[in-house]
């Protein structure tokens, strides 16, 4: 009695098995209580249907866990909820399993860096397949590790780590039986690229170069060698069309950042977004935001899929809120631009062409003596998510308005040191601020804002409670009607809110989480 | 006295290692991109301290440079900067050559008097808003090392012209209750559903959005422009403020006491 009462303790103290297999991330929406992968499913809309906390009760939101790390460092991370288990990633290479009912926490890791070797940032979070959860370390390695004991299974270095020069942040994304990442370090001389591991063993299966080498094609976009050290980071996650079998993902800046004497031409692929084979890394096409960028704006932007009727014949999409100041409508098929319209301040584009290229302003390049250009050099728009609501058929996304004084001098490449080609600095006579802005994605109009004291980086979470959840760099996280942008519920976290926050249901019970600062946040309706 | 103390550390200043006009040109460039937004595109001042007097606040020895460059000036705005050897070092022979001659102390902006400076910063109501060590209101800016941390310029306008450059910790913001009362003071906190200022008084007052009919923010700086003040009285108070140079951790020293350990 005694023996079989310790074996029933150990059987069900161990987090169960995770069986989350391809089929399951192909049709993620279809279990609206689990979050499967980083963006909630492979479309990025970010939108739940779930109505258990909706408009006339969130009033009633509040509190329900808190998760402390007690580590320095600051989450930026979406957790995956899979069948009432939370699994999150955090800075500086930790990594937890949480009860998602209470908080509490069921393992932890801690990536072991080389001896001497200084590596700190932050993370976006995990991808799941099968019992293997995936994420990067911020010395550039992908890791797999065992759901039910946070073990480290496998490890495998994307770059060497070079003293910083290479780094890596974002989630990876699952696609059949591949890992997909991207890398960081475009301010630091790299020539970036998207890679693909074999989930069960970690070994490489391809990479896609988005600088092309001389001799290639696009390669006759860079001046000289310029390429070699061109940039073009990928360092926040894909979006993934099955029925196409398309991978999008959004291209950084080119290098040196604010210096482009010395890199003259488009500089494909930096600033674009690239369509890929998953199978083999092969691209599809191209569609290039801002060509020749000497501005920072990173296309990291959230590349979200959606099907709508677009002129009297549906079409499947790709849209993007570009850090540029454009919000971008594609065709995710061909890649054919279809639209084009400023959301937010800009004073360096006169208009996109009938292709989509900007018709550049005068006195829109850095200077040695500085530029004052509207958006900044953190952009319009940046890696905090949008979300999309197809009951209000609206785009909701954060906007910054804030603008710079951009400097420029010719860049000396030192391995592992900033390679900016000089810096920008705030523009001081005049306040920022920032926006939530519900867009009508077929048109480019806005539906409402929601002004911000100031330009914030939080991105949204819409559910089908005609809700939209937000937060601001001031800390609060709040509730508004999808429908009229009222303000419905908030509440002052203590810490600016650089993240996106989600939702999922537990034994009948809905949750909205934010790891924001050191903290879980947790909400709930009272029971 | 303390000029001639200045004097004897501008000749123990050593010299600059040879630059060449190409070193001078990226050291130029390197200023222009990470110190000219706070002291001014030719050293003169601003924000920051002015560094074309070829004197410095923190030591005028190459090594001082480099440290208050390299780690910053802690309690001030002046951060910390990760720049390359050969880039610091064209920085500093930057930094030095603009002083080229203007390392007259007796220029005419400071020919007035310290003592009756004082006078008439006492007899125009300056302490009503400003504080010098423990003395005066804790309203406006502190003085306390006015002198060391701003150039006789940039007090000048800040005195006939207050609201040419506003300090981001000093704007001005205006709340209208409900009942129509207006409520002015430097505004310590804004966010997108309350404000915190301090009024006049010294007294904190708080508000949620609201609750309250309107925030208006102060275009113009709260400090009245001083700009009828004689010639004569406007020299003595730049030449009281100049010489205003306390530590920058007046009132932290700490009292032992013996035995209690």
């Amino acid at each position: 009695m005694r023996r079989g009462a310790w074996c029933w303790l150990v059987f069900t103290s161990l987090v169960p098995a995770q069986n989350v297999t391809y089929d399951r991330l192909v049709h993620a929406l279809s279990e609206q209580q689990n979050w499967l992968t980083y963006w909630g499913d492979y479309s990025a809309v970010r939108h739940r249907d779930l109505k258990q906390i909706n408009t006339s009760n969130v009033k009633d939101l509040r509190v329900d866990w808190i998760y402390q790390t007690g580590q320095a460092g600051s989450f930026e991370t979406v957790p995956l909820v899979v069948d009432g288990v939370m699994y999150l990633t955090g800075p500086n290479g930790y990594a937890y399993a949480l009860d998602a009912r209470s908080g509490r926490q069921l393992w932890l890791y801690k990536h072991a860096f080389p001896p001497g070797r200084k590596a700190d940032g932050v993370n976006r979070g995990f991808a799941i397949l099968g019992d293997r959860l995936f994420m990067v370390t911020p010395d550039a390695n992908v890791i797999a590790l065992d759901t039910r004991t946070g073990r480290l299974i496998w490890q495998t270095e994307m770059a060497p780590f070079n003293n910083g020069q290479y780094t890596a942040t974002l989630a990876p994304i699952v696609i059949k039986d591949k890992v997909i990442v991207g890398i960081s370090g475009a301010e630091f001389g790299i020539r970036g690229f998207i890679d693909a591991y074999d989930a069960a063993t970690g070994k490489r299966d391809w990479r896609f170069w988005t600088v092309p080498a001389k001799g290639e094609p696009g390669g006759d976009t860079w001046l000289g060698d310029s390429w070699a050290r061109g940039g073009g980071s990928t360092w926040m996650t894909g979006t993934y069309d099955p029925q196409l079998n398309t991978l999008y993902w959004g291209v950084g800046n080119p290098g040196p950042d604010l210096y482009g004497e010395s890199r003259k031409g488009d500089n494909l692929y930096t600033c674009s977004l690239v369509a890929i084979d998953p199978d083999n890394g092969e691209l599809k096409w191209h569609f290039q935001f801002s060509p020749h960028d000497t501005h920072d704006w990173d296309a990291a932007e959230t590349p979200m899929l959606l099907d709508l009727n677009w002129k009297g014949r549906d079409r499947r999409l790709v849209v993007q809120a570009n850090r540029n100041a454009f919000f971008y409508v594609l065709d995710r098929e061909t890649g054919e631009f279809l639209m084009g319209k400023p959301f937010a301040r800009q004073n360096w584009a006169t208009e996109l062409d009938a292709k989509g290229r900007p018709v550049l302003m005068n006195n829109q390049e850095p200077s040695p003596e500085g530029t004052k250009l509207c958006p900044g050099l953190a952009g319009a728009a940046n890696w905090m998510a949008p979300s999309y609501n197809p009951d209000t058929k609206l785009f909701y996304f954060a906007v910054r308005e804030q603008c710079d004084v951009y400097y420029t001098n010719p860049a000396v490449y030192i391995q592992g040191r900033p390679y900016w080609g000089s810096v920008s600095r705030g523009v001081t006579e005049e306040p920022e601020w920032g926006l939530l802005k519900a867009l009508d994605p077929l048109t480019g109009e806005s539906k409402w804002d929601f002004r911000y004291f100031h330009a914030p980086w939080a991105g949204t979470l819409s559910t089908a409670g005609g809700l939209i959840f937000a937060g601001d760099q001031d800390g609060y996280l709040m509730a508004f009607d999808a429908k009229t942008g009222k303000n419905l519920w908030r509440m002052n976290t203590g810490n600016p809110i650089i993240n996106s926050p989600m939702t999922y249901m537990v034994h009948g019970r809905q949750y909205v989480t934010m790891p924001s600062g050191s903290a879980v946040l947790t909400f709930a309706l009272p029971e | 006295m303390k000029l001639a103390g200045i004097a004897v550390l501008i000749c123990c200043a050593a010299a600059a290692p040879e630059q060449t006009g190409q070193d001078l040109a990226d050291g130029k460039a390197t200023f222009r991109s990470n110190c000219a937004f706070c002291h001014g595109l030719v050293g003169g001042g601003g924000r920051g301290p002015a560094l074309n007097l070829g004197r410095f606040l923190h030591g005028s020895a190459d090594d001082d440079i480099k440290g208050v460059i390299t780690r910053g000036v802690p309690g001030t705005t002046m951060p910390s900067f990760d720049f390359e050897k050969d880039e610091l070092a064209h920085l500093i022979a930057y930094v030095r050559g603009l002083s080229g001659e203007r390392n007259n102390f007796n220029s005419p902006q400071l020919r007035g008097d310290p003592v009756r400076g004082r006078n008439v910063y006492e007899h125009s109501g300056c302490a009503g808003c400003h504080r010098v060590g423990n003395e005066g209101s804790v309203f406006g800016p502190e003085l306390t090392r006015i002198g060391a941390g701003r150039s006789i310029e940039y007090i000048r306008a800040s005195i006939v012209d207050p609201s040419a450059d506003i300090p981001e910790d000093y704007a001005g913001v205006t709340v209208v209750t409900r009942e129509g009362k207006r409520i002015t003071g430097v505004r310590i906190n804004e966010d997108t559903f309350t404000v915190q200022l301090r009024d006049a008084s010294q007294n904190f007052q708080m508000f949620r959005k609201d609750e309250v009919q309107q925030v208006i923010p102060e275009k113009k700086s709260l400090m009245p422009a001083y700009s009828s003040l004689s010639q004569d009285d406007l020299q003595n108070l730049l030449a009281y403020l100049d010489a205003l140079r306390g530590g920058l951790n007046a009132g932290a020293d700490v009292k032992k006491e013996k035995g209690i350990r």
